[in-house]
């Protein structure tokens, strides 16, 4: 490690969203109500590009918070406003929440956006963008995806489809296409421009059935079209595949991650591309790792592939050994510092890391 | 009514000053009476003169508690006592009454030798202020005048903090001062029990804060610290005698152990036996561990640890060196820090808050080249770090202690105007108490709901509960009885009882009601009239026709007569005892209705 700090959050997280000046943005998903949605600001280690060692601020500060009955499983700030989105069980409803930092520090509720026949469905996933105006993309399942408006809560856009598959993620690929993850596996594109077009099936998974799948979508350097960007999917038992969603459906490249027997199950997983380390990305929710790996090199053969590093700090949590160890429930990287991440896992603790690279180019 | 004025609350992480007033059941308090390390003017002293404007301050008060030994709770002390004026007790725990004169002597000679400032206390008063301090043990009920009582509880945090509980009679406040909920190495964490006072006054300072892990911290500090000694450099770390320095040295010399590290660690003469000098008078205020160990060898008798002496300072090759005092203005440390400063192989690490003025302060602001006594400048080009090991409560432990004392309202000193709305909500929904914040200056007025308790006679206690429904545990039951207060007790007996103690006869209350009946007829064909009504209506109660021409319900007594200027109207009048209250309203509202029609 170049740097490792750890925290304890009152209760765990499942989410980590970075938001204006590198705020950080966690939440608690506990089914019983009272859980807290606590936007941070990280200690000045982490603003700087040189790391300091002894710094005489290494806290977060709470900045504000609010008050959530609902598990809170996903949330994304929407861009250029103050608001922001949640969404959790136990139906596809989203909730939208006002951060106002300068009169207070609470972050109060302020309107629900309900789906049809919302009741009863699984939670939906959520994206934002505010190119046009400030949209909040959502559904649980491939009927259900919208777009809808933030403030006046109008919706703006349906996708005509009506496969009930079940919804892992979903994005914008830019301001124009929207990239849905199917849990089977599947990806589908969707065209803003075409309403009424059809959900066009970009790639079927190479992998056995049966499995969950998620994705991770790599966010090109400003301007650049992101179409050129690759999107990893990882399922539950550890199959990676790379794929251009635009030009082939075919696979670019398709390898195996180490996957601790039998796999715990699709809950936390997560995968994503590292902002400033071309070709680098960090996979994690089967245990407590978050394991990192250069794609570069990978073919088609999908064997086993070697993690360049492997964060294990959560397995060596609080000294209870007889409680059941600790799964890592999210990652994210650093936006700027090329090999930072914050990692969290599912006993509250809270990992701030920036790994060595053993030797090589990555 | 509880009323809370704060003159003065920690404000940022490090500096600040602490000074509360409380007003219980017409008890006077002052809580802590720190310094504001920050300013070198009147700002920082609290400004007494909140309290009283004429009149002495002495008689306002009825006693000052002091929670630990930092500057920023004691520090105006001697000042407030000496040089304002009062001679009431000063309440502190034993190791901060051993503690307190020797930092107090330390600023004082800063400010006054080092700096020139001419008002300020001098060392002569600072021990008559400590000839005023009365010293309490842990857990110790002390009766500070017939209705008031304290108790320290272990706070944590610094060697000798408490935090305490005040009490008149049933109301309570408990007053946190610093405290720490997670132990270290050289101290546990602060403990109360479950004494559910009226009121929990905390310190929030790091209250909104997520630390890092100590872990974190302490391996930084050691890398550090392995990094300059490798290089061949010097390690300076200045410190005060105790606190702190304990932590780190138990840090060290089990790292030195781990590493099989041969580098020599000093420890400044005088510091190690003075520092093992308390701690083995204060053993009972350190860690389960250290107790536990003192035992079979002193925790403090270090192996890689030894005394240092100032022509080692000279010696080549790396070291670390541990020197008094800890902001680097005066004596040894600053000696070694002159020696060292030139090569930037070396290293000083700050481990805590520099008051401004002191050398400390000025490289740990960046300051590079300092001038010296005799124009020299000193070139600073060893590295400079600060590493800080306070102990404080963040909202993980507030939330703890609270859960731990159970306190009806709660009230968090910040100091500064920061908006902390959102820890307030969480308070308040999790425990369902008001959370209270004022900022400096500002007077909050809390109300309380003190539960009195009360002896009720066992006689009373079986004829109420025979009466009625079985008891509910959870709903507050009415009972009528008469409340004896008599020396300090309360009791709940029977009126009869109550009568007989005290001599009294009982008086007996009668209500007569006048109901008008139209009736044409002659007295005793409305009366018998109101029987039959009477009879048929009330079937579970004895109801009698009298001789004399009048009706009795149980006890009620009904008569008629006519009207004096109307022959058709009758006019019954209704009697009964106050006892007999509800029957009685009930047969007026009855016969109000009128009466059947006859029959007959």
């Amino acid at each position: 490690y170049q740097d490792l700090h750890t925290f304890e959050l009152q209760a765990p997280t499942r989410l980590i969203e970075w938001a204006r000046g590198n705020r950080v943005c966690v939440a608690g998903y506990g089914q019983s109500g009272g859980n807290e949605i606590l936007q941070l600001l990280p200690p000045p280690t982490l603003q700087v590009k040189e790391t300091q060692g002894l710094c005489p601020e290494r806290d977060f500060k709470v900045e504000c918070g609010g008050f959530s009955n609902r598990p809170v499983y996903s949330l994304k700030y929407v861009p250029d406003t103050s608001l922001l989105v949640t969404s959790g069980p136990p139906d596809s409803s989203l909730q939208v929440w006002q951060v106002s930092a300068e009169d207070s520090d609470v972050i109060k509720p302020v309107s629900a956006i309900s789906t049809e026949n919302g009741t009863g469905q699984p939670w939906a996933k959520i994206a934002t963008i505010s190119t046009r105006a400030p949209w909040v993309l959502h559904g649980s399942r491939l009927n259900n995806v919208q777009i809808t408006e933030v403030e006046s809560r109008k919706n703006v856009y349906m996708a005509a489809s009506r496969n009930n598959e079940e919804l892992s993620s979903l994005a914008f690929l830019d301001d124009n296409t929207l990239l849905l993850c199917c849990a089977k596996g599947q990806l589908c594109l969707a065209d803003l421009r075409q309403p009424q077009g059809p959900l066009e099936a970009a790639s079927v998974p190479s992998a056995p059935c049966g499995e969950r799948w998620c994705m991770g979508v790599g966010r090109g350097p400003q301007g650049s079209d992101s179409s050129c960007q690759p999107v990893v999917c990882l399922s539950s038992g550890g199959h990676l595949t790379l794929t251009d969603v635009r030009k082939a459906s075919e696979a670019l490249a398709l390898a195996k991650c180490r996957v601790p027997p039998p796999s715990s199950g699709a809950e936390f997983l997560c995968v994503s591309w590292a902002p400033a380390l071309d070709g680098c990305l960090a996979v994690s929710g089967f245990d407590g790792t978050v394991q990192v790996y250069d794609t570069q090199g990978w073919d088609s053969s999908g064997r086993e592939a070697e993690p360049i590093f492997i964060h294990k700090g959560h397995a060596f949590g609080g000294g209870d050994s007889s409680r059941d160890p600790a799964l890592v429930t999210v990652h994210t990287w650093h936006p700027q510092k090329p090999r930072t991440l914050l990692s969290a896992a599912s006993d509250g603790s809270l990992h701030v890391w920036d790994w060595v690279q053993p030797c090589g180019k990555c | 009514v509880l009323s809370l004025f704060c003159l003065g609350a920690g404000a940022g992480q490090d500096v600040g000053r602490s000074c509360i007033l409380v007003s219980i059941a017409g008890k006077n308090v002052m809580l802590d009476c720190g310094m504001h390390m920050g300013y070198n003017d009147d700002r920082r002293f609290p400004d007494f003169s909140y309290i009283t404007q004429n009149g002495r301050l002495t008689d306002f008060l009825d006693c000052v508690i002091i929670s630990h030994f930092h500057l920023d709770h004691c520090g105006a002390l001697p000042y407030f006592s000496e040089m304002v004026g009062y001679d009431g007790p000063i309440y502190m725990t034993h190791p901060t009454k051993a503690i307190c004169p020797i930092l107090l002597e330390d600023y004082r000679k800063i400010t006054v030798d080092k700096k020139g400032e001419t008002n300020f206390f001098t060392s002569q008063m600072i021990k008559d202020c400590m000839k005023k301090v009365v010293a309490v043990h842990l857990h110790q009920t002390v009766q500070v005048d017939e209705e008031l009582e304290i108790k320290a509880y272990y706070a944590g945090h610094v060697l000798g903090a408490a935090m305490f509980q005040i009490k008149v009679g049933y109301e309570s406040v408990v007053y946190t001062g610093d405290y720490n909920m997670t132990p270290d190495r050289h101290l546990g964490a602060a403990w109360i029990d479950k004494c559910r006072p009226d009121l929990l006054i905390s310190e929030s300072t790091y209250a909104t804060t997520i630390r890092d892990s100590k872990r974190c911290r302490e391996r930084d500090f050691l890398k550090k610290v392995h990094e300059t000694v490798e290089r061949g450099g010097k390690v300076l770390i200045p410190v005060f005698a105790l606190g702190r320095a304990q932590e780190l040295c138990i840090l060290l010399e089990t790292f030195w152990e781990r590493m099989n590290l041969k580098a020599p660690i000093y420890f400044s003469t005088g510091l190690t036996e003075k520092a093992n000098h308390y701690y083995k008078l204060f053993i009972t205020w350190t860690n389960q561990k250290i107790r536990k160990t003192f035992v079979q060898r002193n925790m403090f008798e270090f192996k890689h640890i030894k005394a240092f002496d100032r022509a080692f300072a000279d010696n080549p090759g790396p070291m670390v060196v541990f020197a008094t005092p800890g902001m680097l203005h005066a004596g040894q440390s600053l000696q070694i820090f002159r020696k060292w400063a030139g090569n930037e192989k070396n290293m000083v690490i700050m481990p805590g808050y520099c008051v401004q003025g002191t050398v400390g302060h000025k490289i740990l602001s960046g300051q590079r080249k300092l001038e010296m006594e005799g124009r020299q400048i000193l070139e600073v080009k060893m590295q400079v770090e600060y590493m800080s090991f306070s102990a404080h409560a963040d909202a993980k432990g507030i939330m703890q202690l609270i859960r731990q004392a159970e306190p009806r309202n709660v009230l968090l000193v910040h100091g500064e105007a920061k908006k902390m709305e959102f820890l307030k909500q969480k308070i308040e929904q999790e425990f369902h108490v008001n959370c209270y914040m004022p900022a400096n200056g500002e007077t909050t007025t809390i109300f309380t709901n003190p539960s009195i308790p009360v002896d009720i006679s066992l006689g009373l206690l079986k004829r109420e509960t025979a009466i009625g429904l079985l008891p509910d545990a959870k709903k507050p039951k009415l009972m009528h009885g008469t409340l004896i207060m008599k020396d300090n007790s309360f009791r709940l007996v029977s009126p009869e009882q109550a009568l007989k103690e005290l001599g009294l006869a009982e008086h007996q209350l009668r209500f007569t009601c006048r109901v008008h009946i139209q009736d044409p007829r002659k007295e005793h064909e409305t009366v018998l009239r109101v029987y039959n009504h009477l009879k048929g209506v009330l079937k579970d109660y004895s109801v009698q026709h009298l001789p004399d021409g009048s009706i009795t319900v149980e006890s009620i007594l009904i008569q008629a007569t006519a009207h004096s200027e109307d022959q058709g109207t009758k006019v019954l009048l209704v009697s009964w005892t106050y006892q007999d209250e509800e029957l009685g309203s009930y047969l007026t509202s009855l016969l109000k209705k009128g009466l059947p029609p006859s029959t007959s």
